[in-house]
């Protein structure tokens, strides 16, 4: 039988995250992202109303969790036994002090860390031995491996498990995307470092795609989507570098809209595309005086507009460079239009 | 083969992203650093394989190691199943480690990357926290971010992800002190302090005093532009 080159892909790149519906699929231990929680907490804040209400998740995290250093790992300030020796930090924290299997990040740079950790314990023994010694040393803590996807030793994202409760989200939702045009931009740490750890692969990853299809979403394609962002850690940190992060939005966003112009949502999985694919639309208005007007939204964001939630109060879509009502109406999604955009945006 | 490679050659990260480069190209076509800066993966892939350390140090104090943005983009093309993100990790390391990256201005904001980055994760447990992104330093973030990082205590209450909470779980909580110092102790036992000190004595001793190394710290804070400062070489 003939099988199409993408079903192939797909078979070869399933992970297995458990759902709510089955054993171990509502106890998470999670971990937050200290980009999104500098750059655009309300993401975290949507997505954890959606876990624990819409899916009756019990998350648990402690209050001794530290970033992943990821960040730092990048951005050169730490070394790879430091990341080896924070994760099982972290790891050992999450099982013996809360007692939970799974887990996931909220970040997909902390979601490569994890993994790169994990497969260099697996890879090599003598890493696995001097992360476990240096952890007890340091802290008195116990190693632990979680095991999350198919049994193997694993971590996932969180829009893993949103992706795995897709159909029991849009069960729930309230709007749908039927008739709108929307394309996906996933996380380069997500997809392109572990192609192996992505849902559907990097060739065609399924994890937002799945989501935007289960809300009715009409999928396109072009042919920069799988460019980055430039996010770039010291090039979107530092502003004389953010040249870079600009000019990978726009090329970008140019070929999007010369393949699709009327397709204005991008849903994303990564605190950095998510933060800068908005805000470089704006620079480029103000430097280019060219428009591209593409909602970019994190996939918890989304879910939450699907769901219900309030546009600003809820899913937090208060400080984003393009004006988010347009997407709304086309969606059908109210708003007080009583208010002004600016006061929709600023309560206080 | 010289003492340089030797010591790179040593780097897991330099085992686990060079197997063998065909110089196929494949890697500079897919990079997004390669396609707005004067850089090439393949070009850093070869000068590492000469194992000339003259070629290496000129690298090393180059502009080019630090315009790579971490993507990853290469590593999932390689024919070869390199991957050079690695490899420019592990450069990096090792110009921080001889203080070749004062040589170059991309180089020299491993201060910043430093004093932001790693003081934070030393202080608060975080790599960035909410007041790094300020309006002055991100003005693309736009009018309703300058509104939103003057009111950012109860506009993070309002959305329901409360700020500097001691003791309780939740994003920018206050890590308690005990955790504080396992973290801390990790970062002495594997080396990161190490690598952070040598940034700021290299960098000392590229411009001349610690008041200097000051001087474009404050540059760099005030103008988000560290070209602002003159470097006066010395050297
Ligand atoms: S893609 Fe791989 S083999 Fe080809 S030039 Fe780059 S590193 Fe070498
Ligand atoms: S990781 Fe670096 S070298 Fe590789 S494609 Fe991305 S920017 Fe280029």
């Amino acid at each position: 039988m003939k099988v199409a080159r993408e079903n192939l892909a797909w078979q070869k790149h399933q992970k297995h995250v458990p759902t709510i519906d089955e054993p171990g699929g509502k106890l998470w231990g999670c971990f937050r992202s200290c980009f999104l929680q500098s750059a655009a907490p309300y993401t975290e804040g949507i997505a954890y109303k959606i876990l624990k209400n819409d899916l009756g998740m019990d998350l648990r995290e402690a209050p001794g969790h530290t970033s992943c250093g990821a960040i730092g790992y990048h951005g050169d300030v730490s070394n790879v036994e430091t990341q080896m020796v924070v994760a099982a930090r972290n790891f050992s924290v999450a099982h013996h002090e809360l007692g939970v299997d799974n887990l996931f990040s909220f970040c997909v740079t902390s979601f490569a860390n994890y993994t790169e950790m994990i497969h260099l314990w697996e890879e090599e023994p003598e890493l696995r031995e001097y992360t476990a010694k240096t952890l007890k040393e340091t802290t008195g803590r116990e190693f632990w491996v979680p095991h999350v996807s198919g049994g193997r030793p694993s971590v996932v994202h969180a829009s893993d498990v949103f992706f795995a409760n897709r159909h029991q989200l849009a069960a729930k939702a309230k709007y749908s995307l039927k008739g709108i045009k929307a394309v996906d931009h996933i996380g380069c740490h997500y997809g392109k470092i572990f192609p192996g750890e992505a849902m559907g692969g990097v060739e065609f990853p399924q994890v937002l795609v799945g989501l935007l299809e289960a809300f009715g979403a009409e999928i396109v394609d072009y042919p920069e989507r799988r460019h980055c962002c430039g996010m770039g850690f010291r090039q979107c940190a530092f502003p004389e570098n953010r040249d870079y992060t600009a000019s990978s939005v726009y090329k970008k966003m140019k070929s999007l809209k010369e393949a699709h112009p009327d397709c204005n949502l991008m849903l994303t999985n990564c605190p950095g595309c998510t933060v800068f694919l908005d805000a470089e639309q704006g620079t480029i208005k103000e430097v280019l005086e060219e428009e591209f007007n593409v909602s970019v939204l994190d996939y918890a964001q989304l879910t939450g507009l699907m769901l219900g939630y309030d546009p600003f109060k809820d899913c937090g879509l208060n400080a984003k460079a393009v004006l988010v009502e347009p997407l709304l109406d086309q969606i059908g999604i109210p708003y007080d239009k009583s208010k002004t955009a600016e006061e929709r945006r600023r309560p206080f | 083969m010289g003492k340089l490679f030797n010591e790179l050659k040593e780097d897991i990260l330099y085992q686990h992203g060079m197997n063998a480069c065909l110089n196929c190209g494949v890697c500079t076509a897919v990079c997004p650093a390669a396609e707005f800066n004067d850089y090439s993966p393949r070009e850093v892939m070869n000068t590492v394989q000469s194992e000339d350390d003259e070629l290496i140090i000129e690298l090393l104090k180059s502009d080019k190691i630090w315009y790579c943005g971490q993507c990853f983009s290469c590593k999932t093309r390689c024919p070869r199943g390199n991957n050079t993100a690695n490899v420019i990790l592990a450069l990096r390391r090792l110009s921080i480690r001889y203080g070749y990256f004062t040589e170059s201005e991309k180089g020299r904001q491993q201060l910043f990357a430093k004093r932001v980055f790693g003081e934070n994760m030393l202080k608060r447990g975080y790599t960035l926290l909410a007041e790094n992104i300020t309006p002055a330093h991100f003005p693309e973030l736009g009018e309703n971010w300058e509104y939103y990082y003057e009111h950012r205590e109860e506009m993070r209450e309002w959305w329901d992800v409360p700020m500097d909470l001691e003791n309780s779980p939740g994003s920018h909580r206050v890590i308690p002190e005990k955790d504080m110092e396992e973290l801390r102790a990790i970062y002495q036992a594997t080396g990161a302090i190490e690598l952070m000190d040598s940034v700021e004595k290299s960098m000392e001793k590229k411009l001349g005093s610690k008041k200097e190394v000051e001087k474009y710290w404050q540059t760099w804070l005030e103008t988000g532009d560290s070209r602002n400062y003159e470097i006066k070489d010395n050297k």
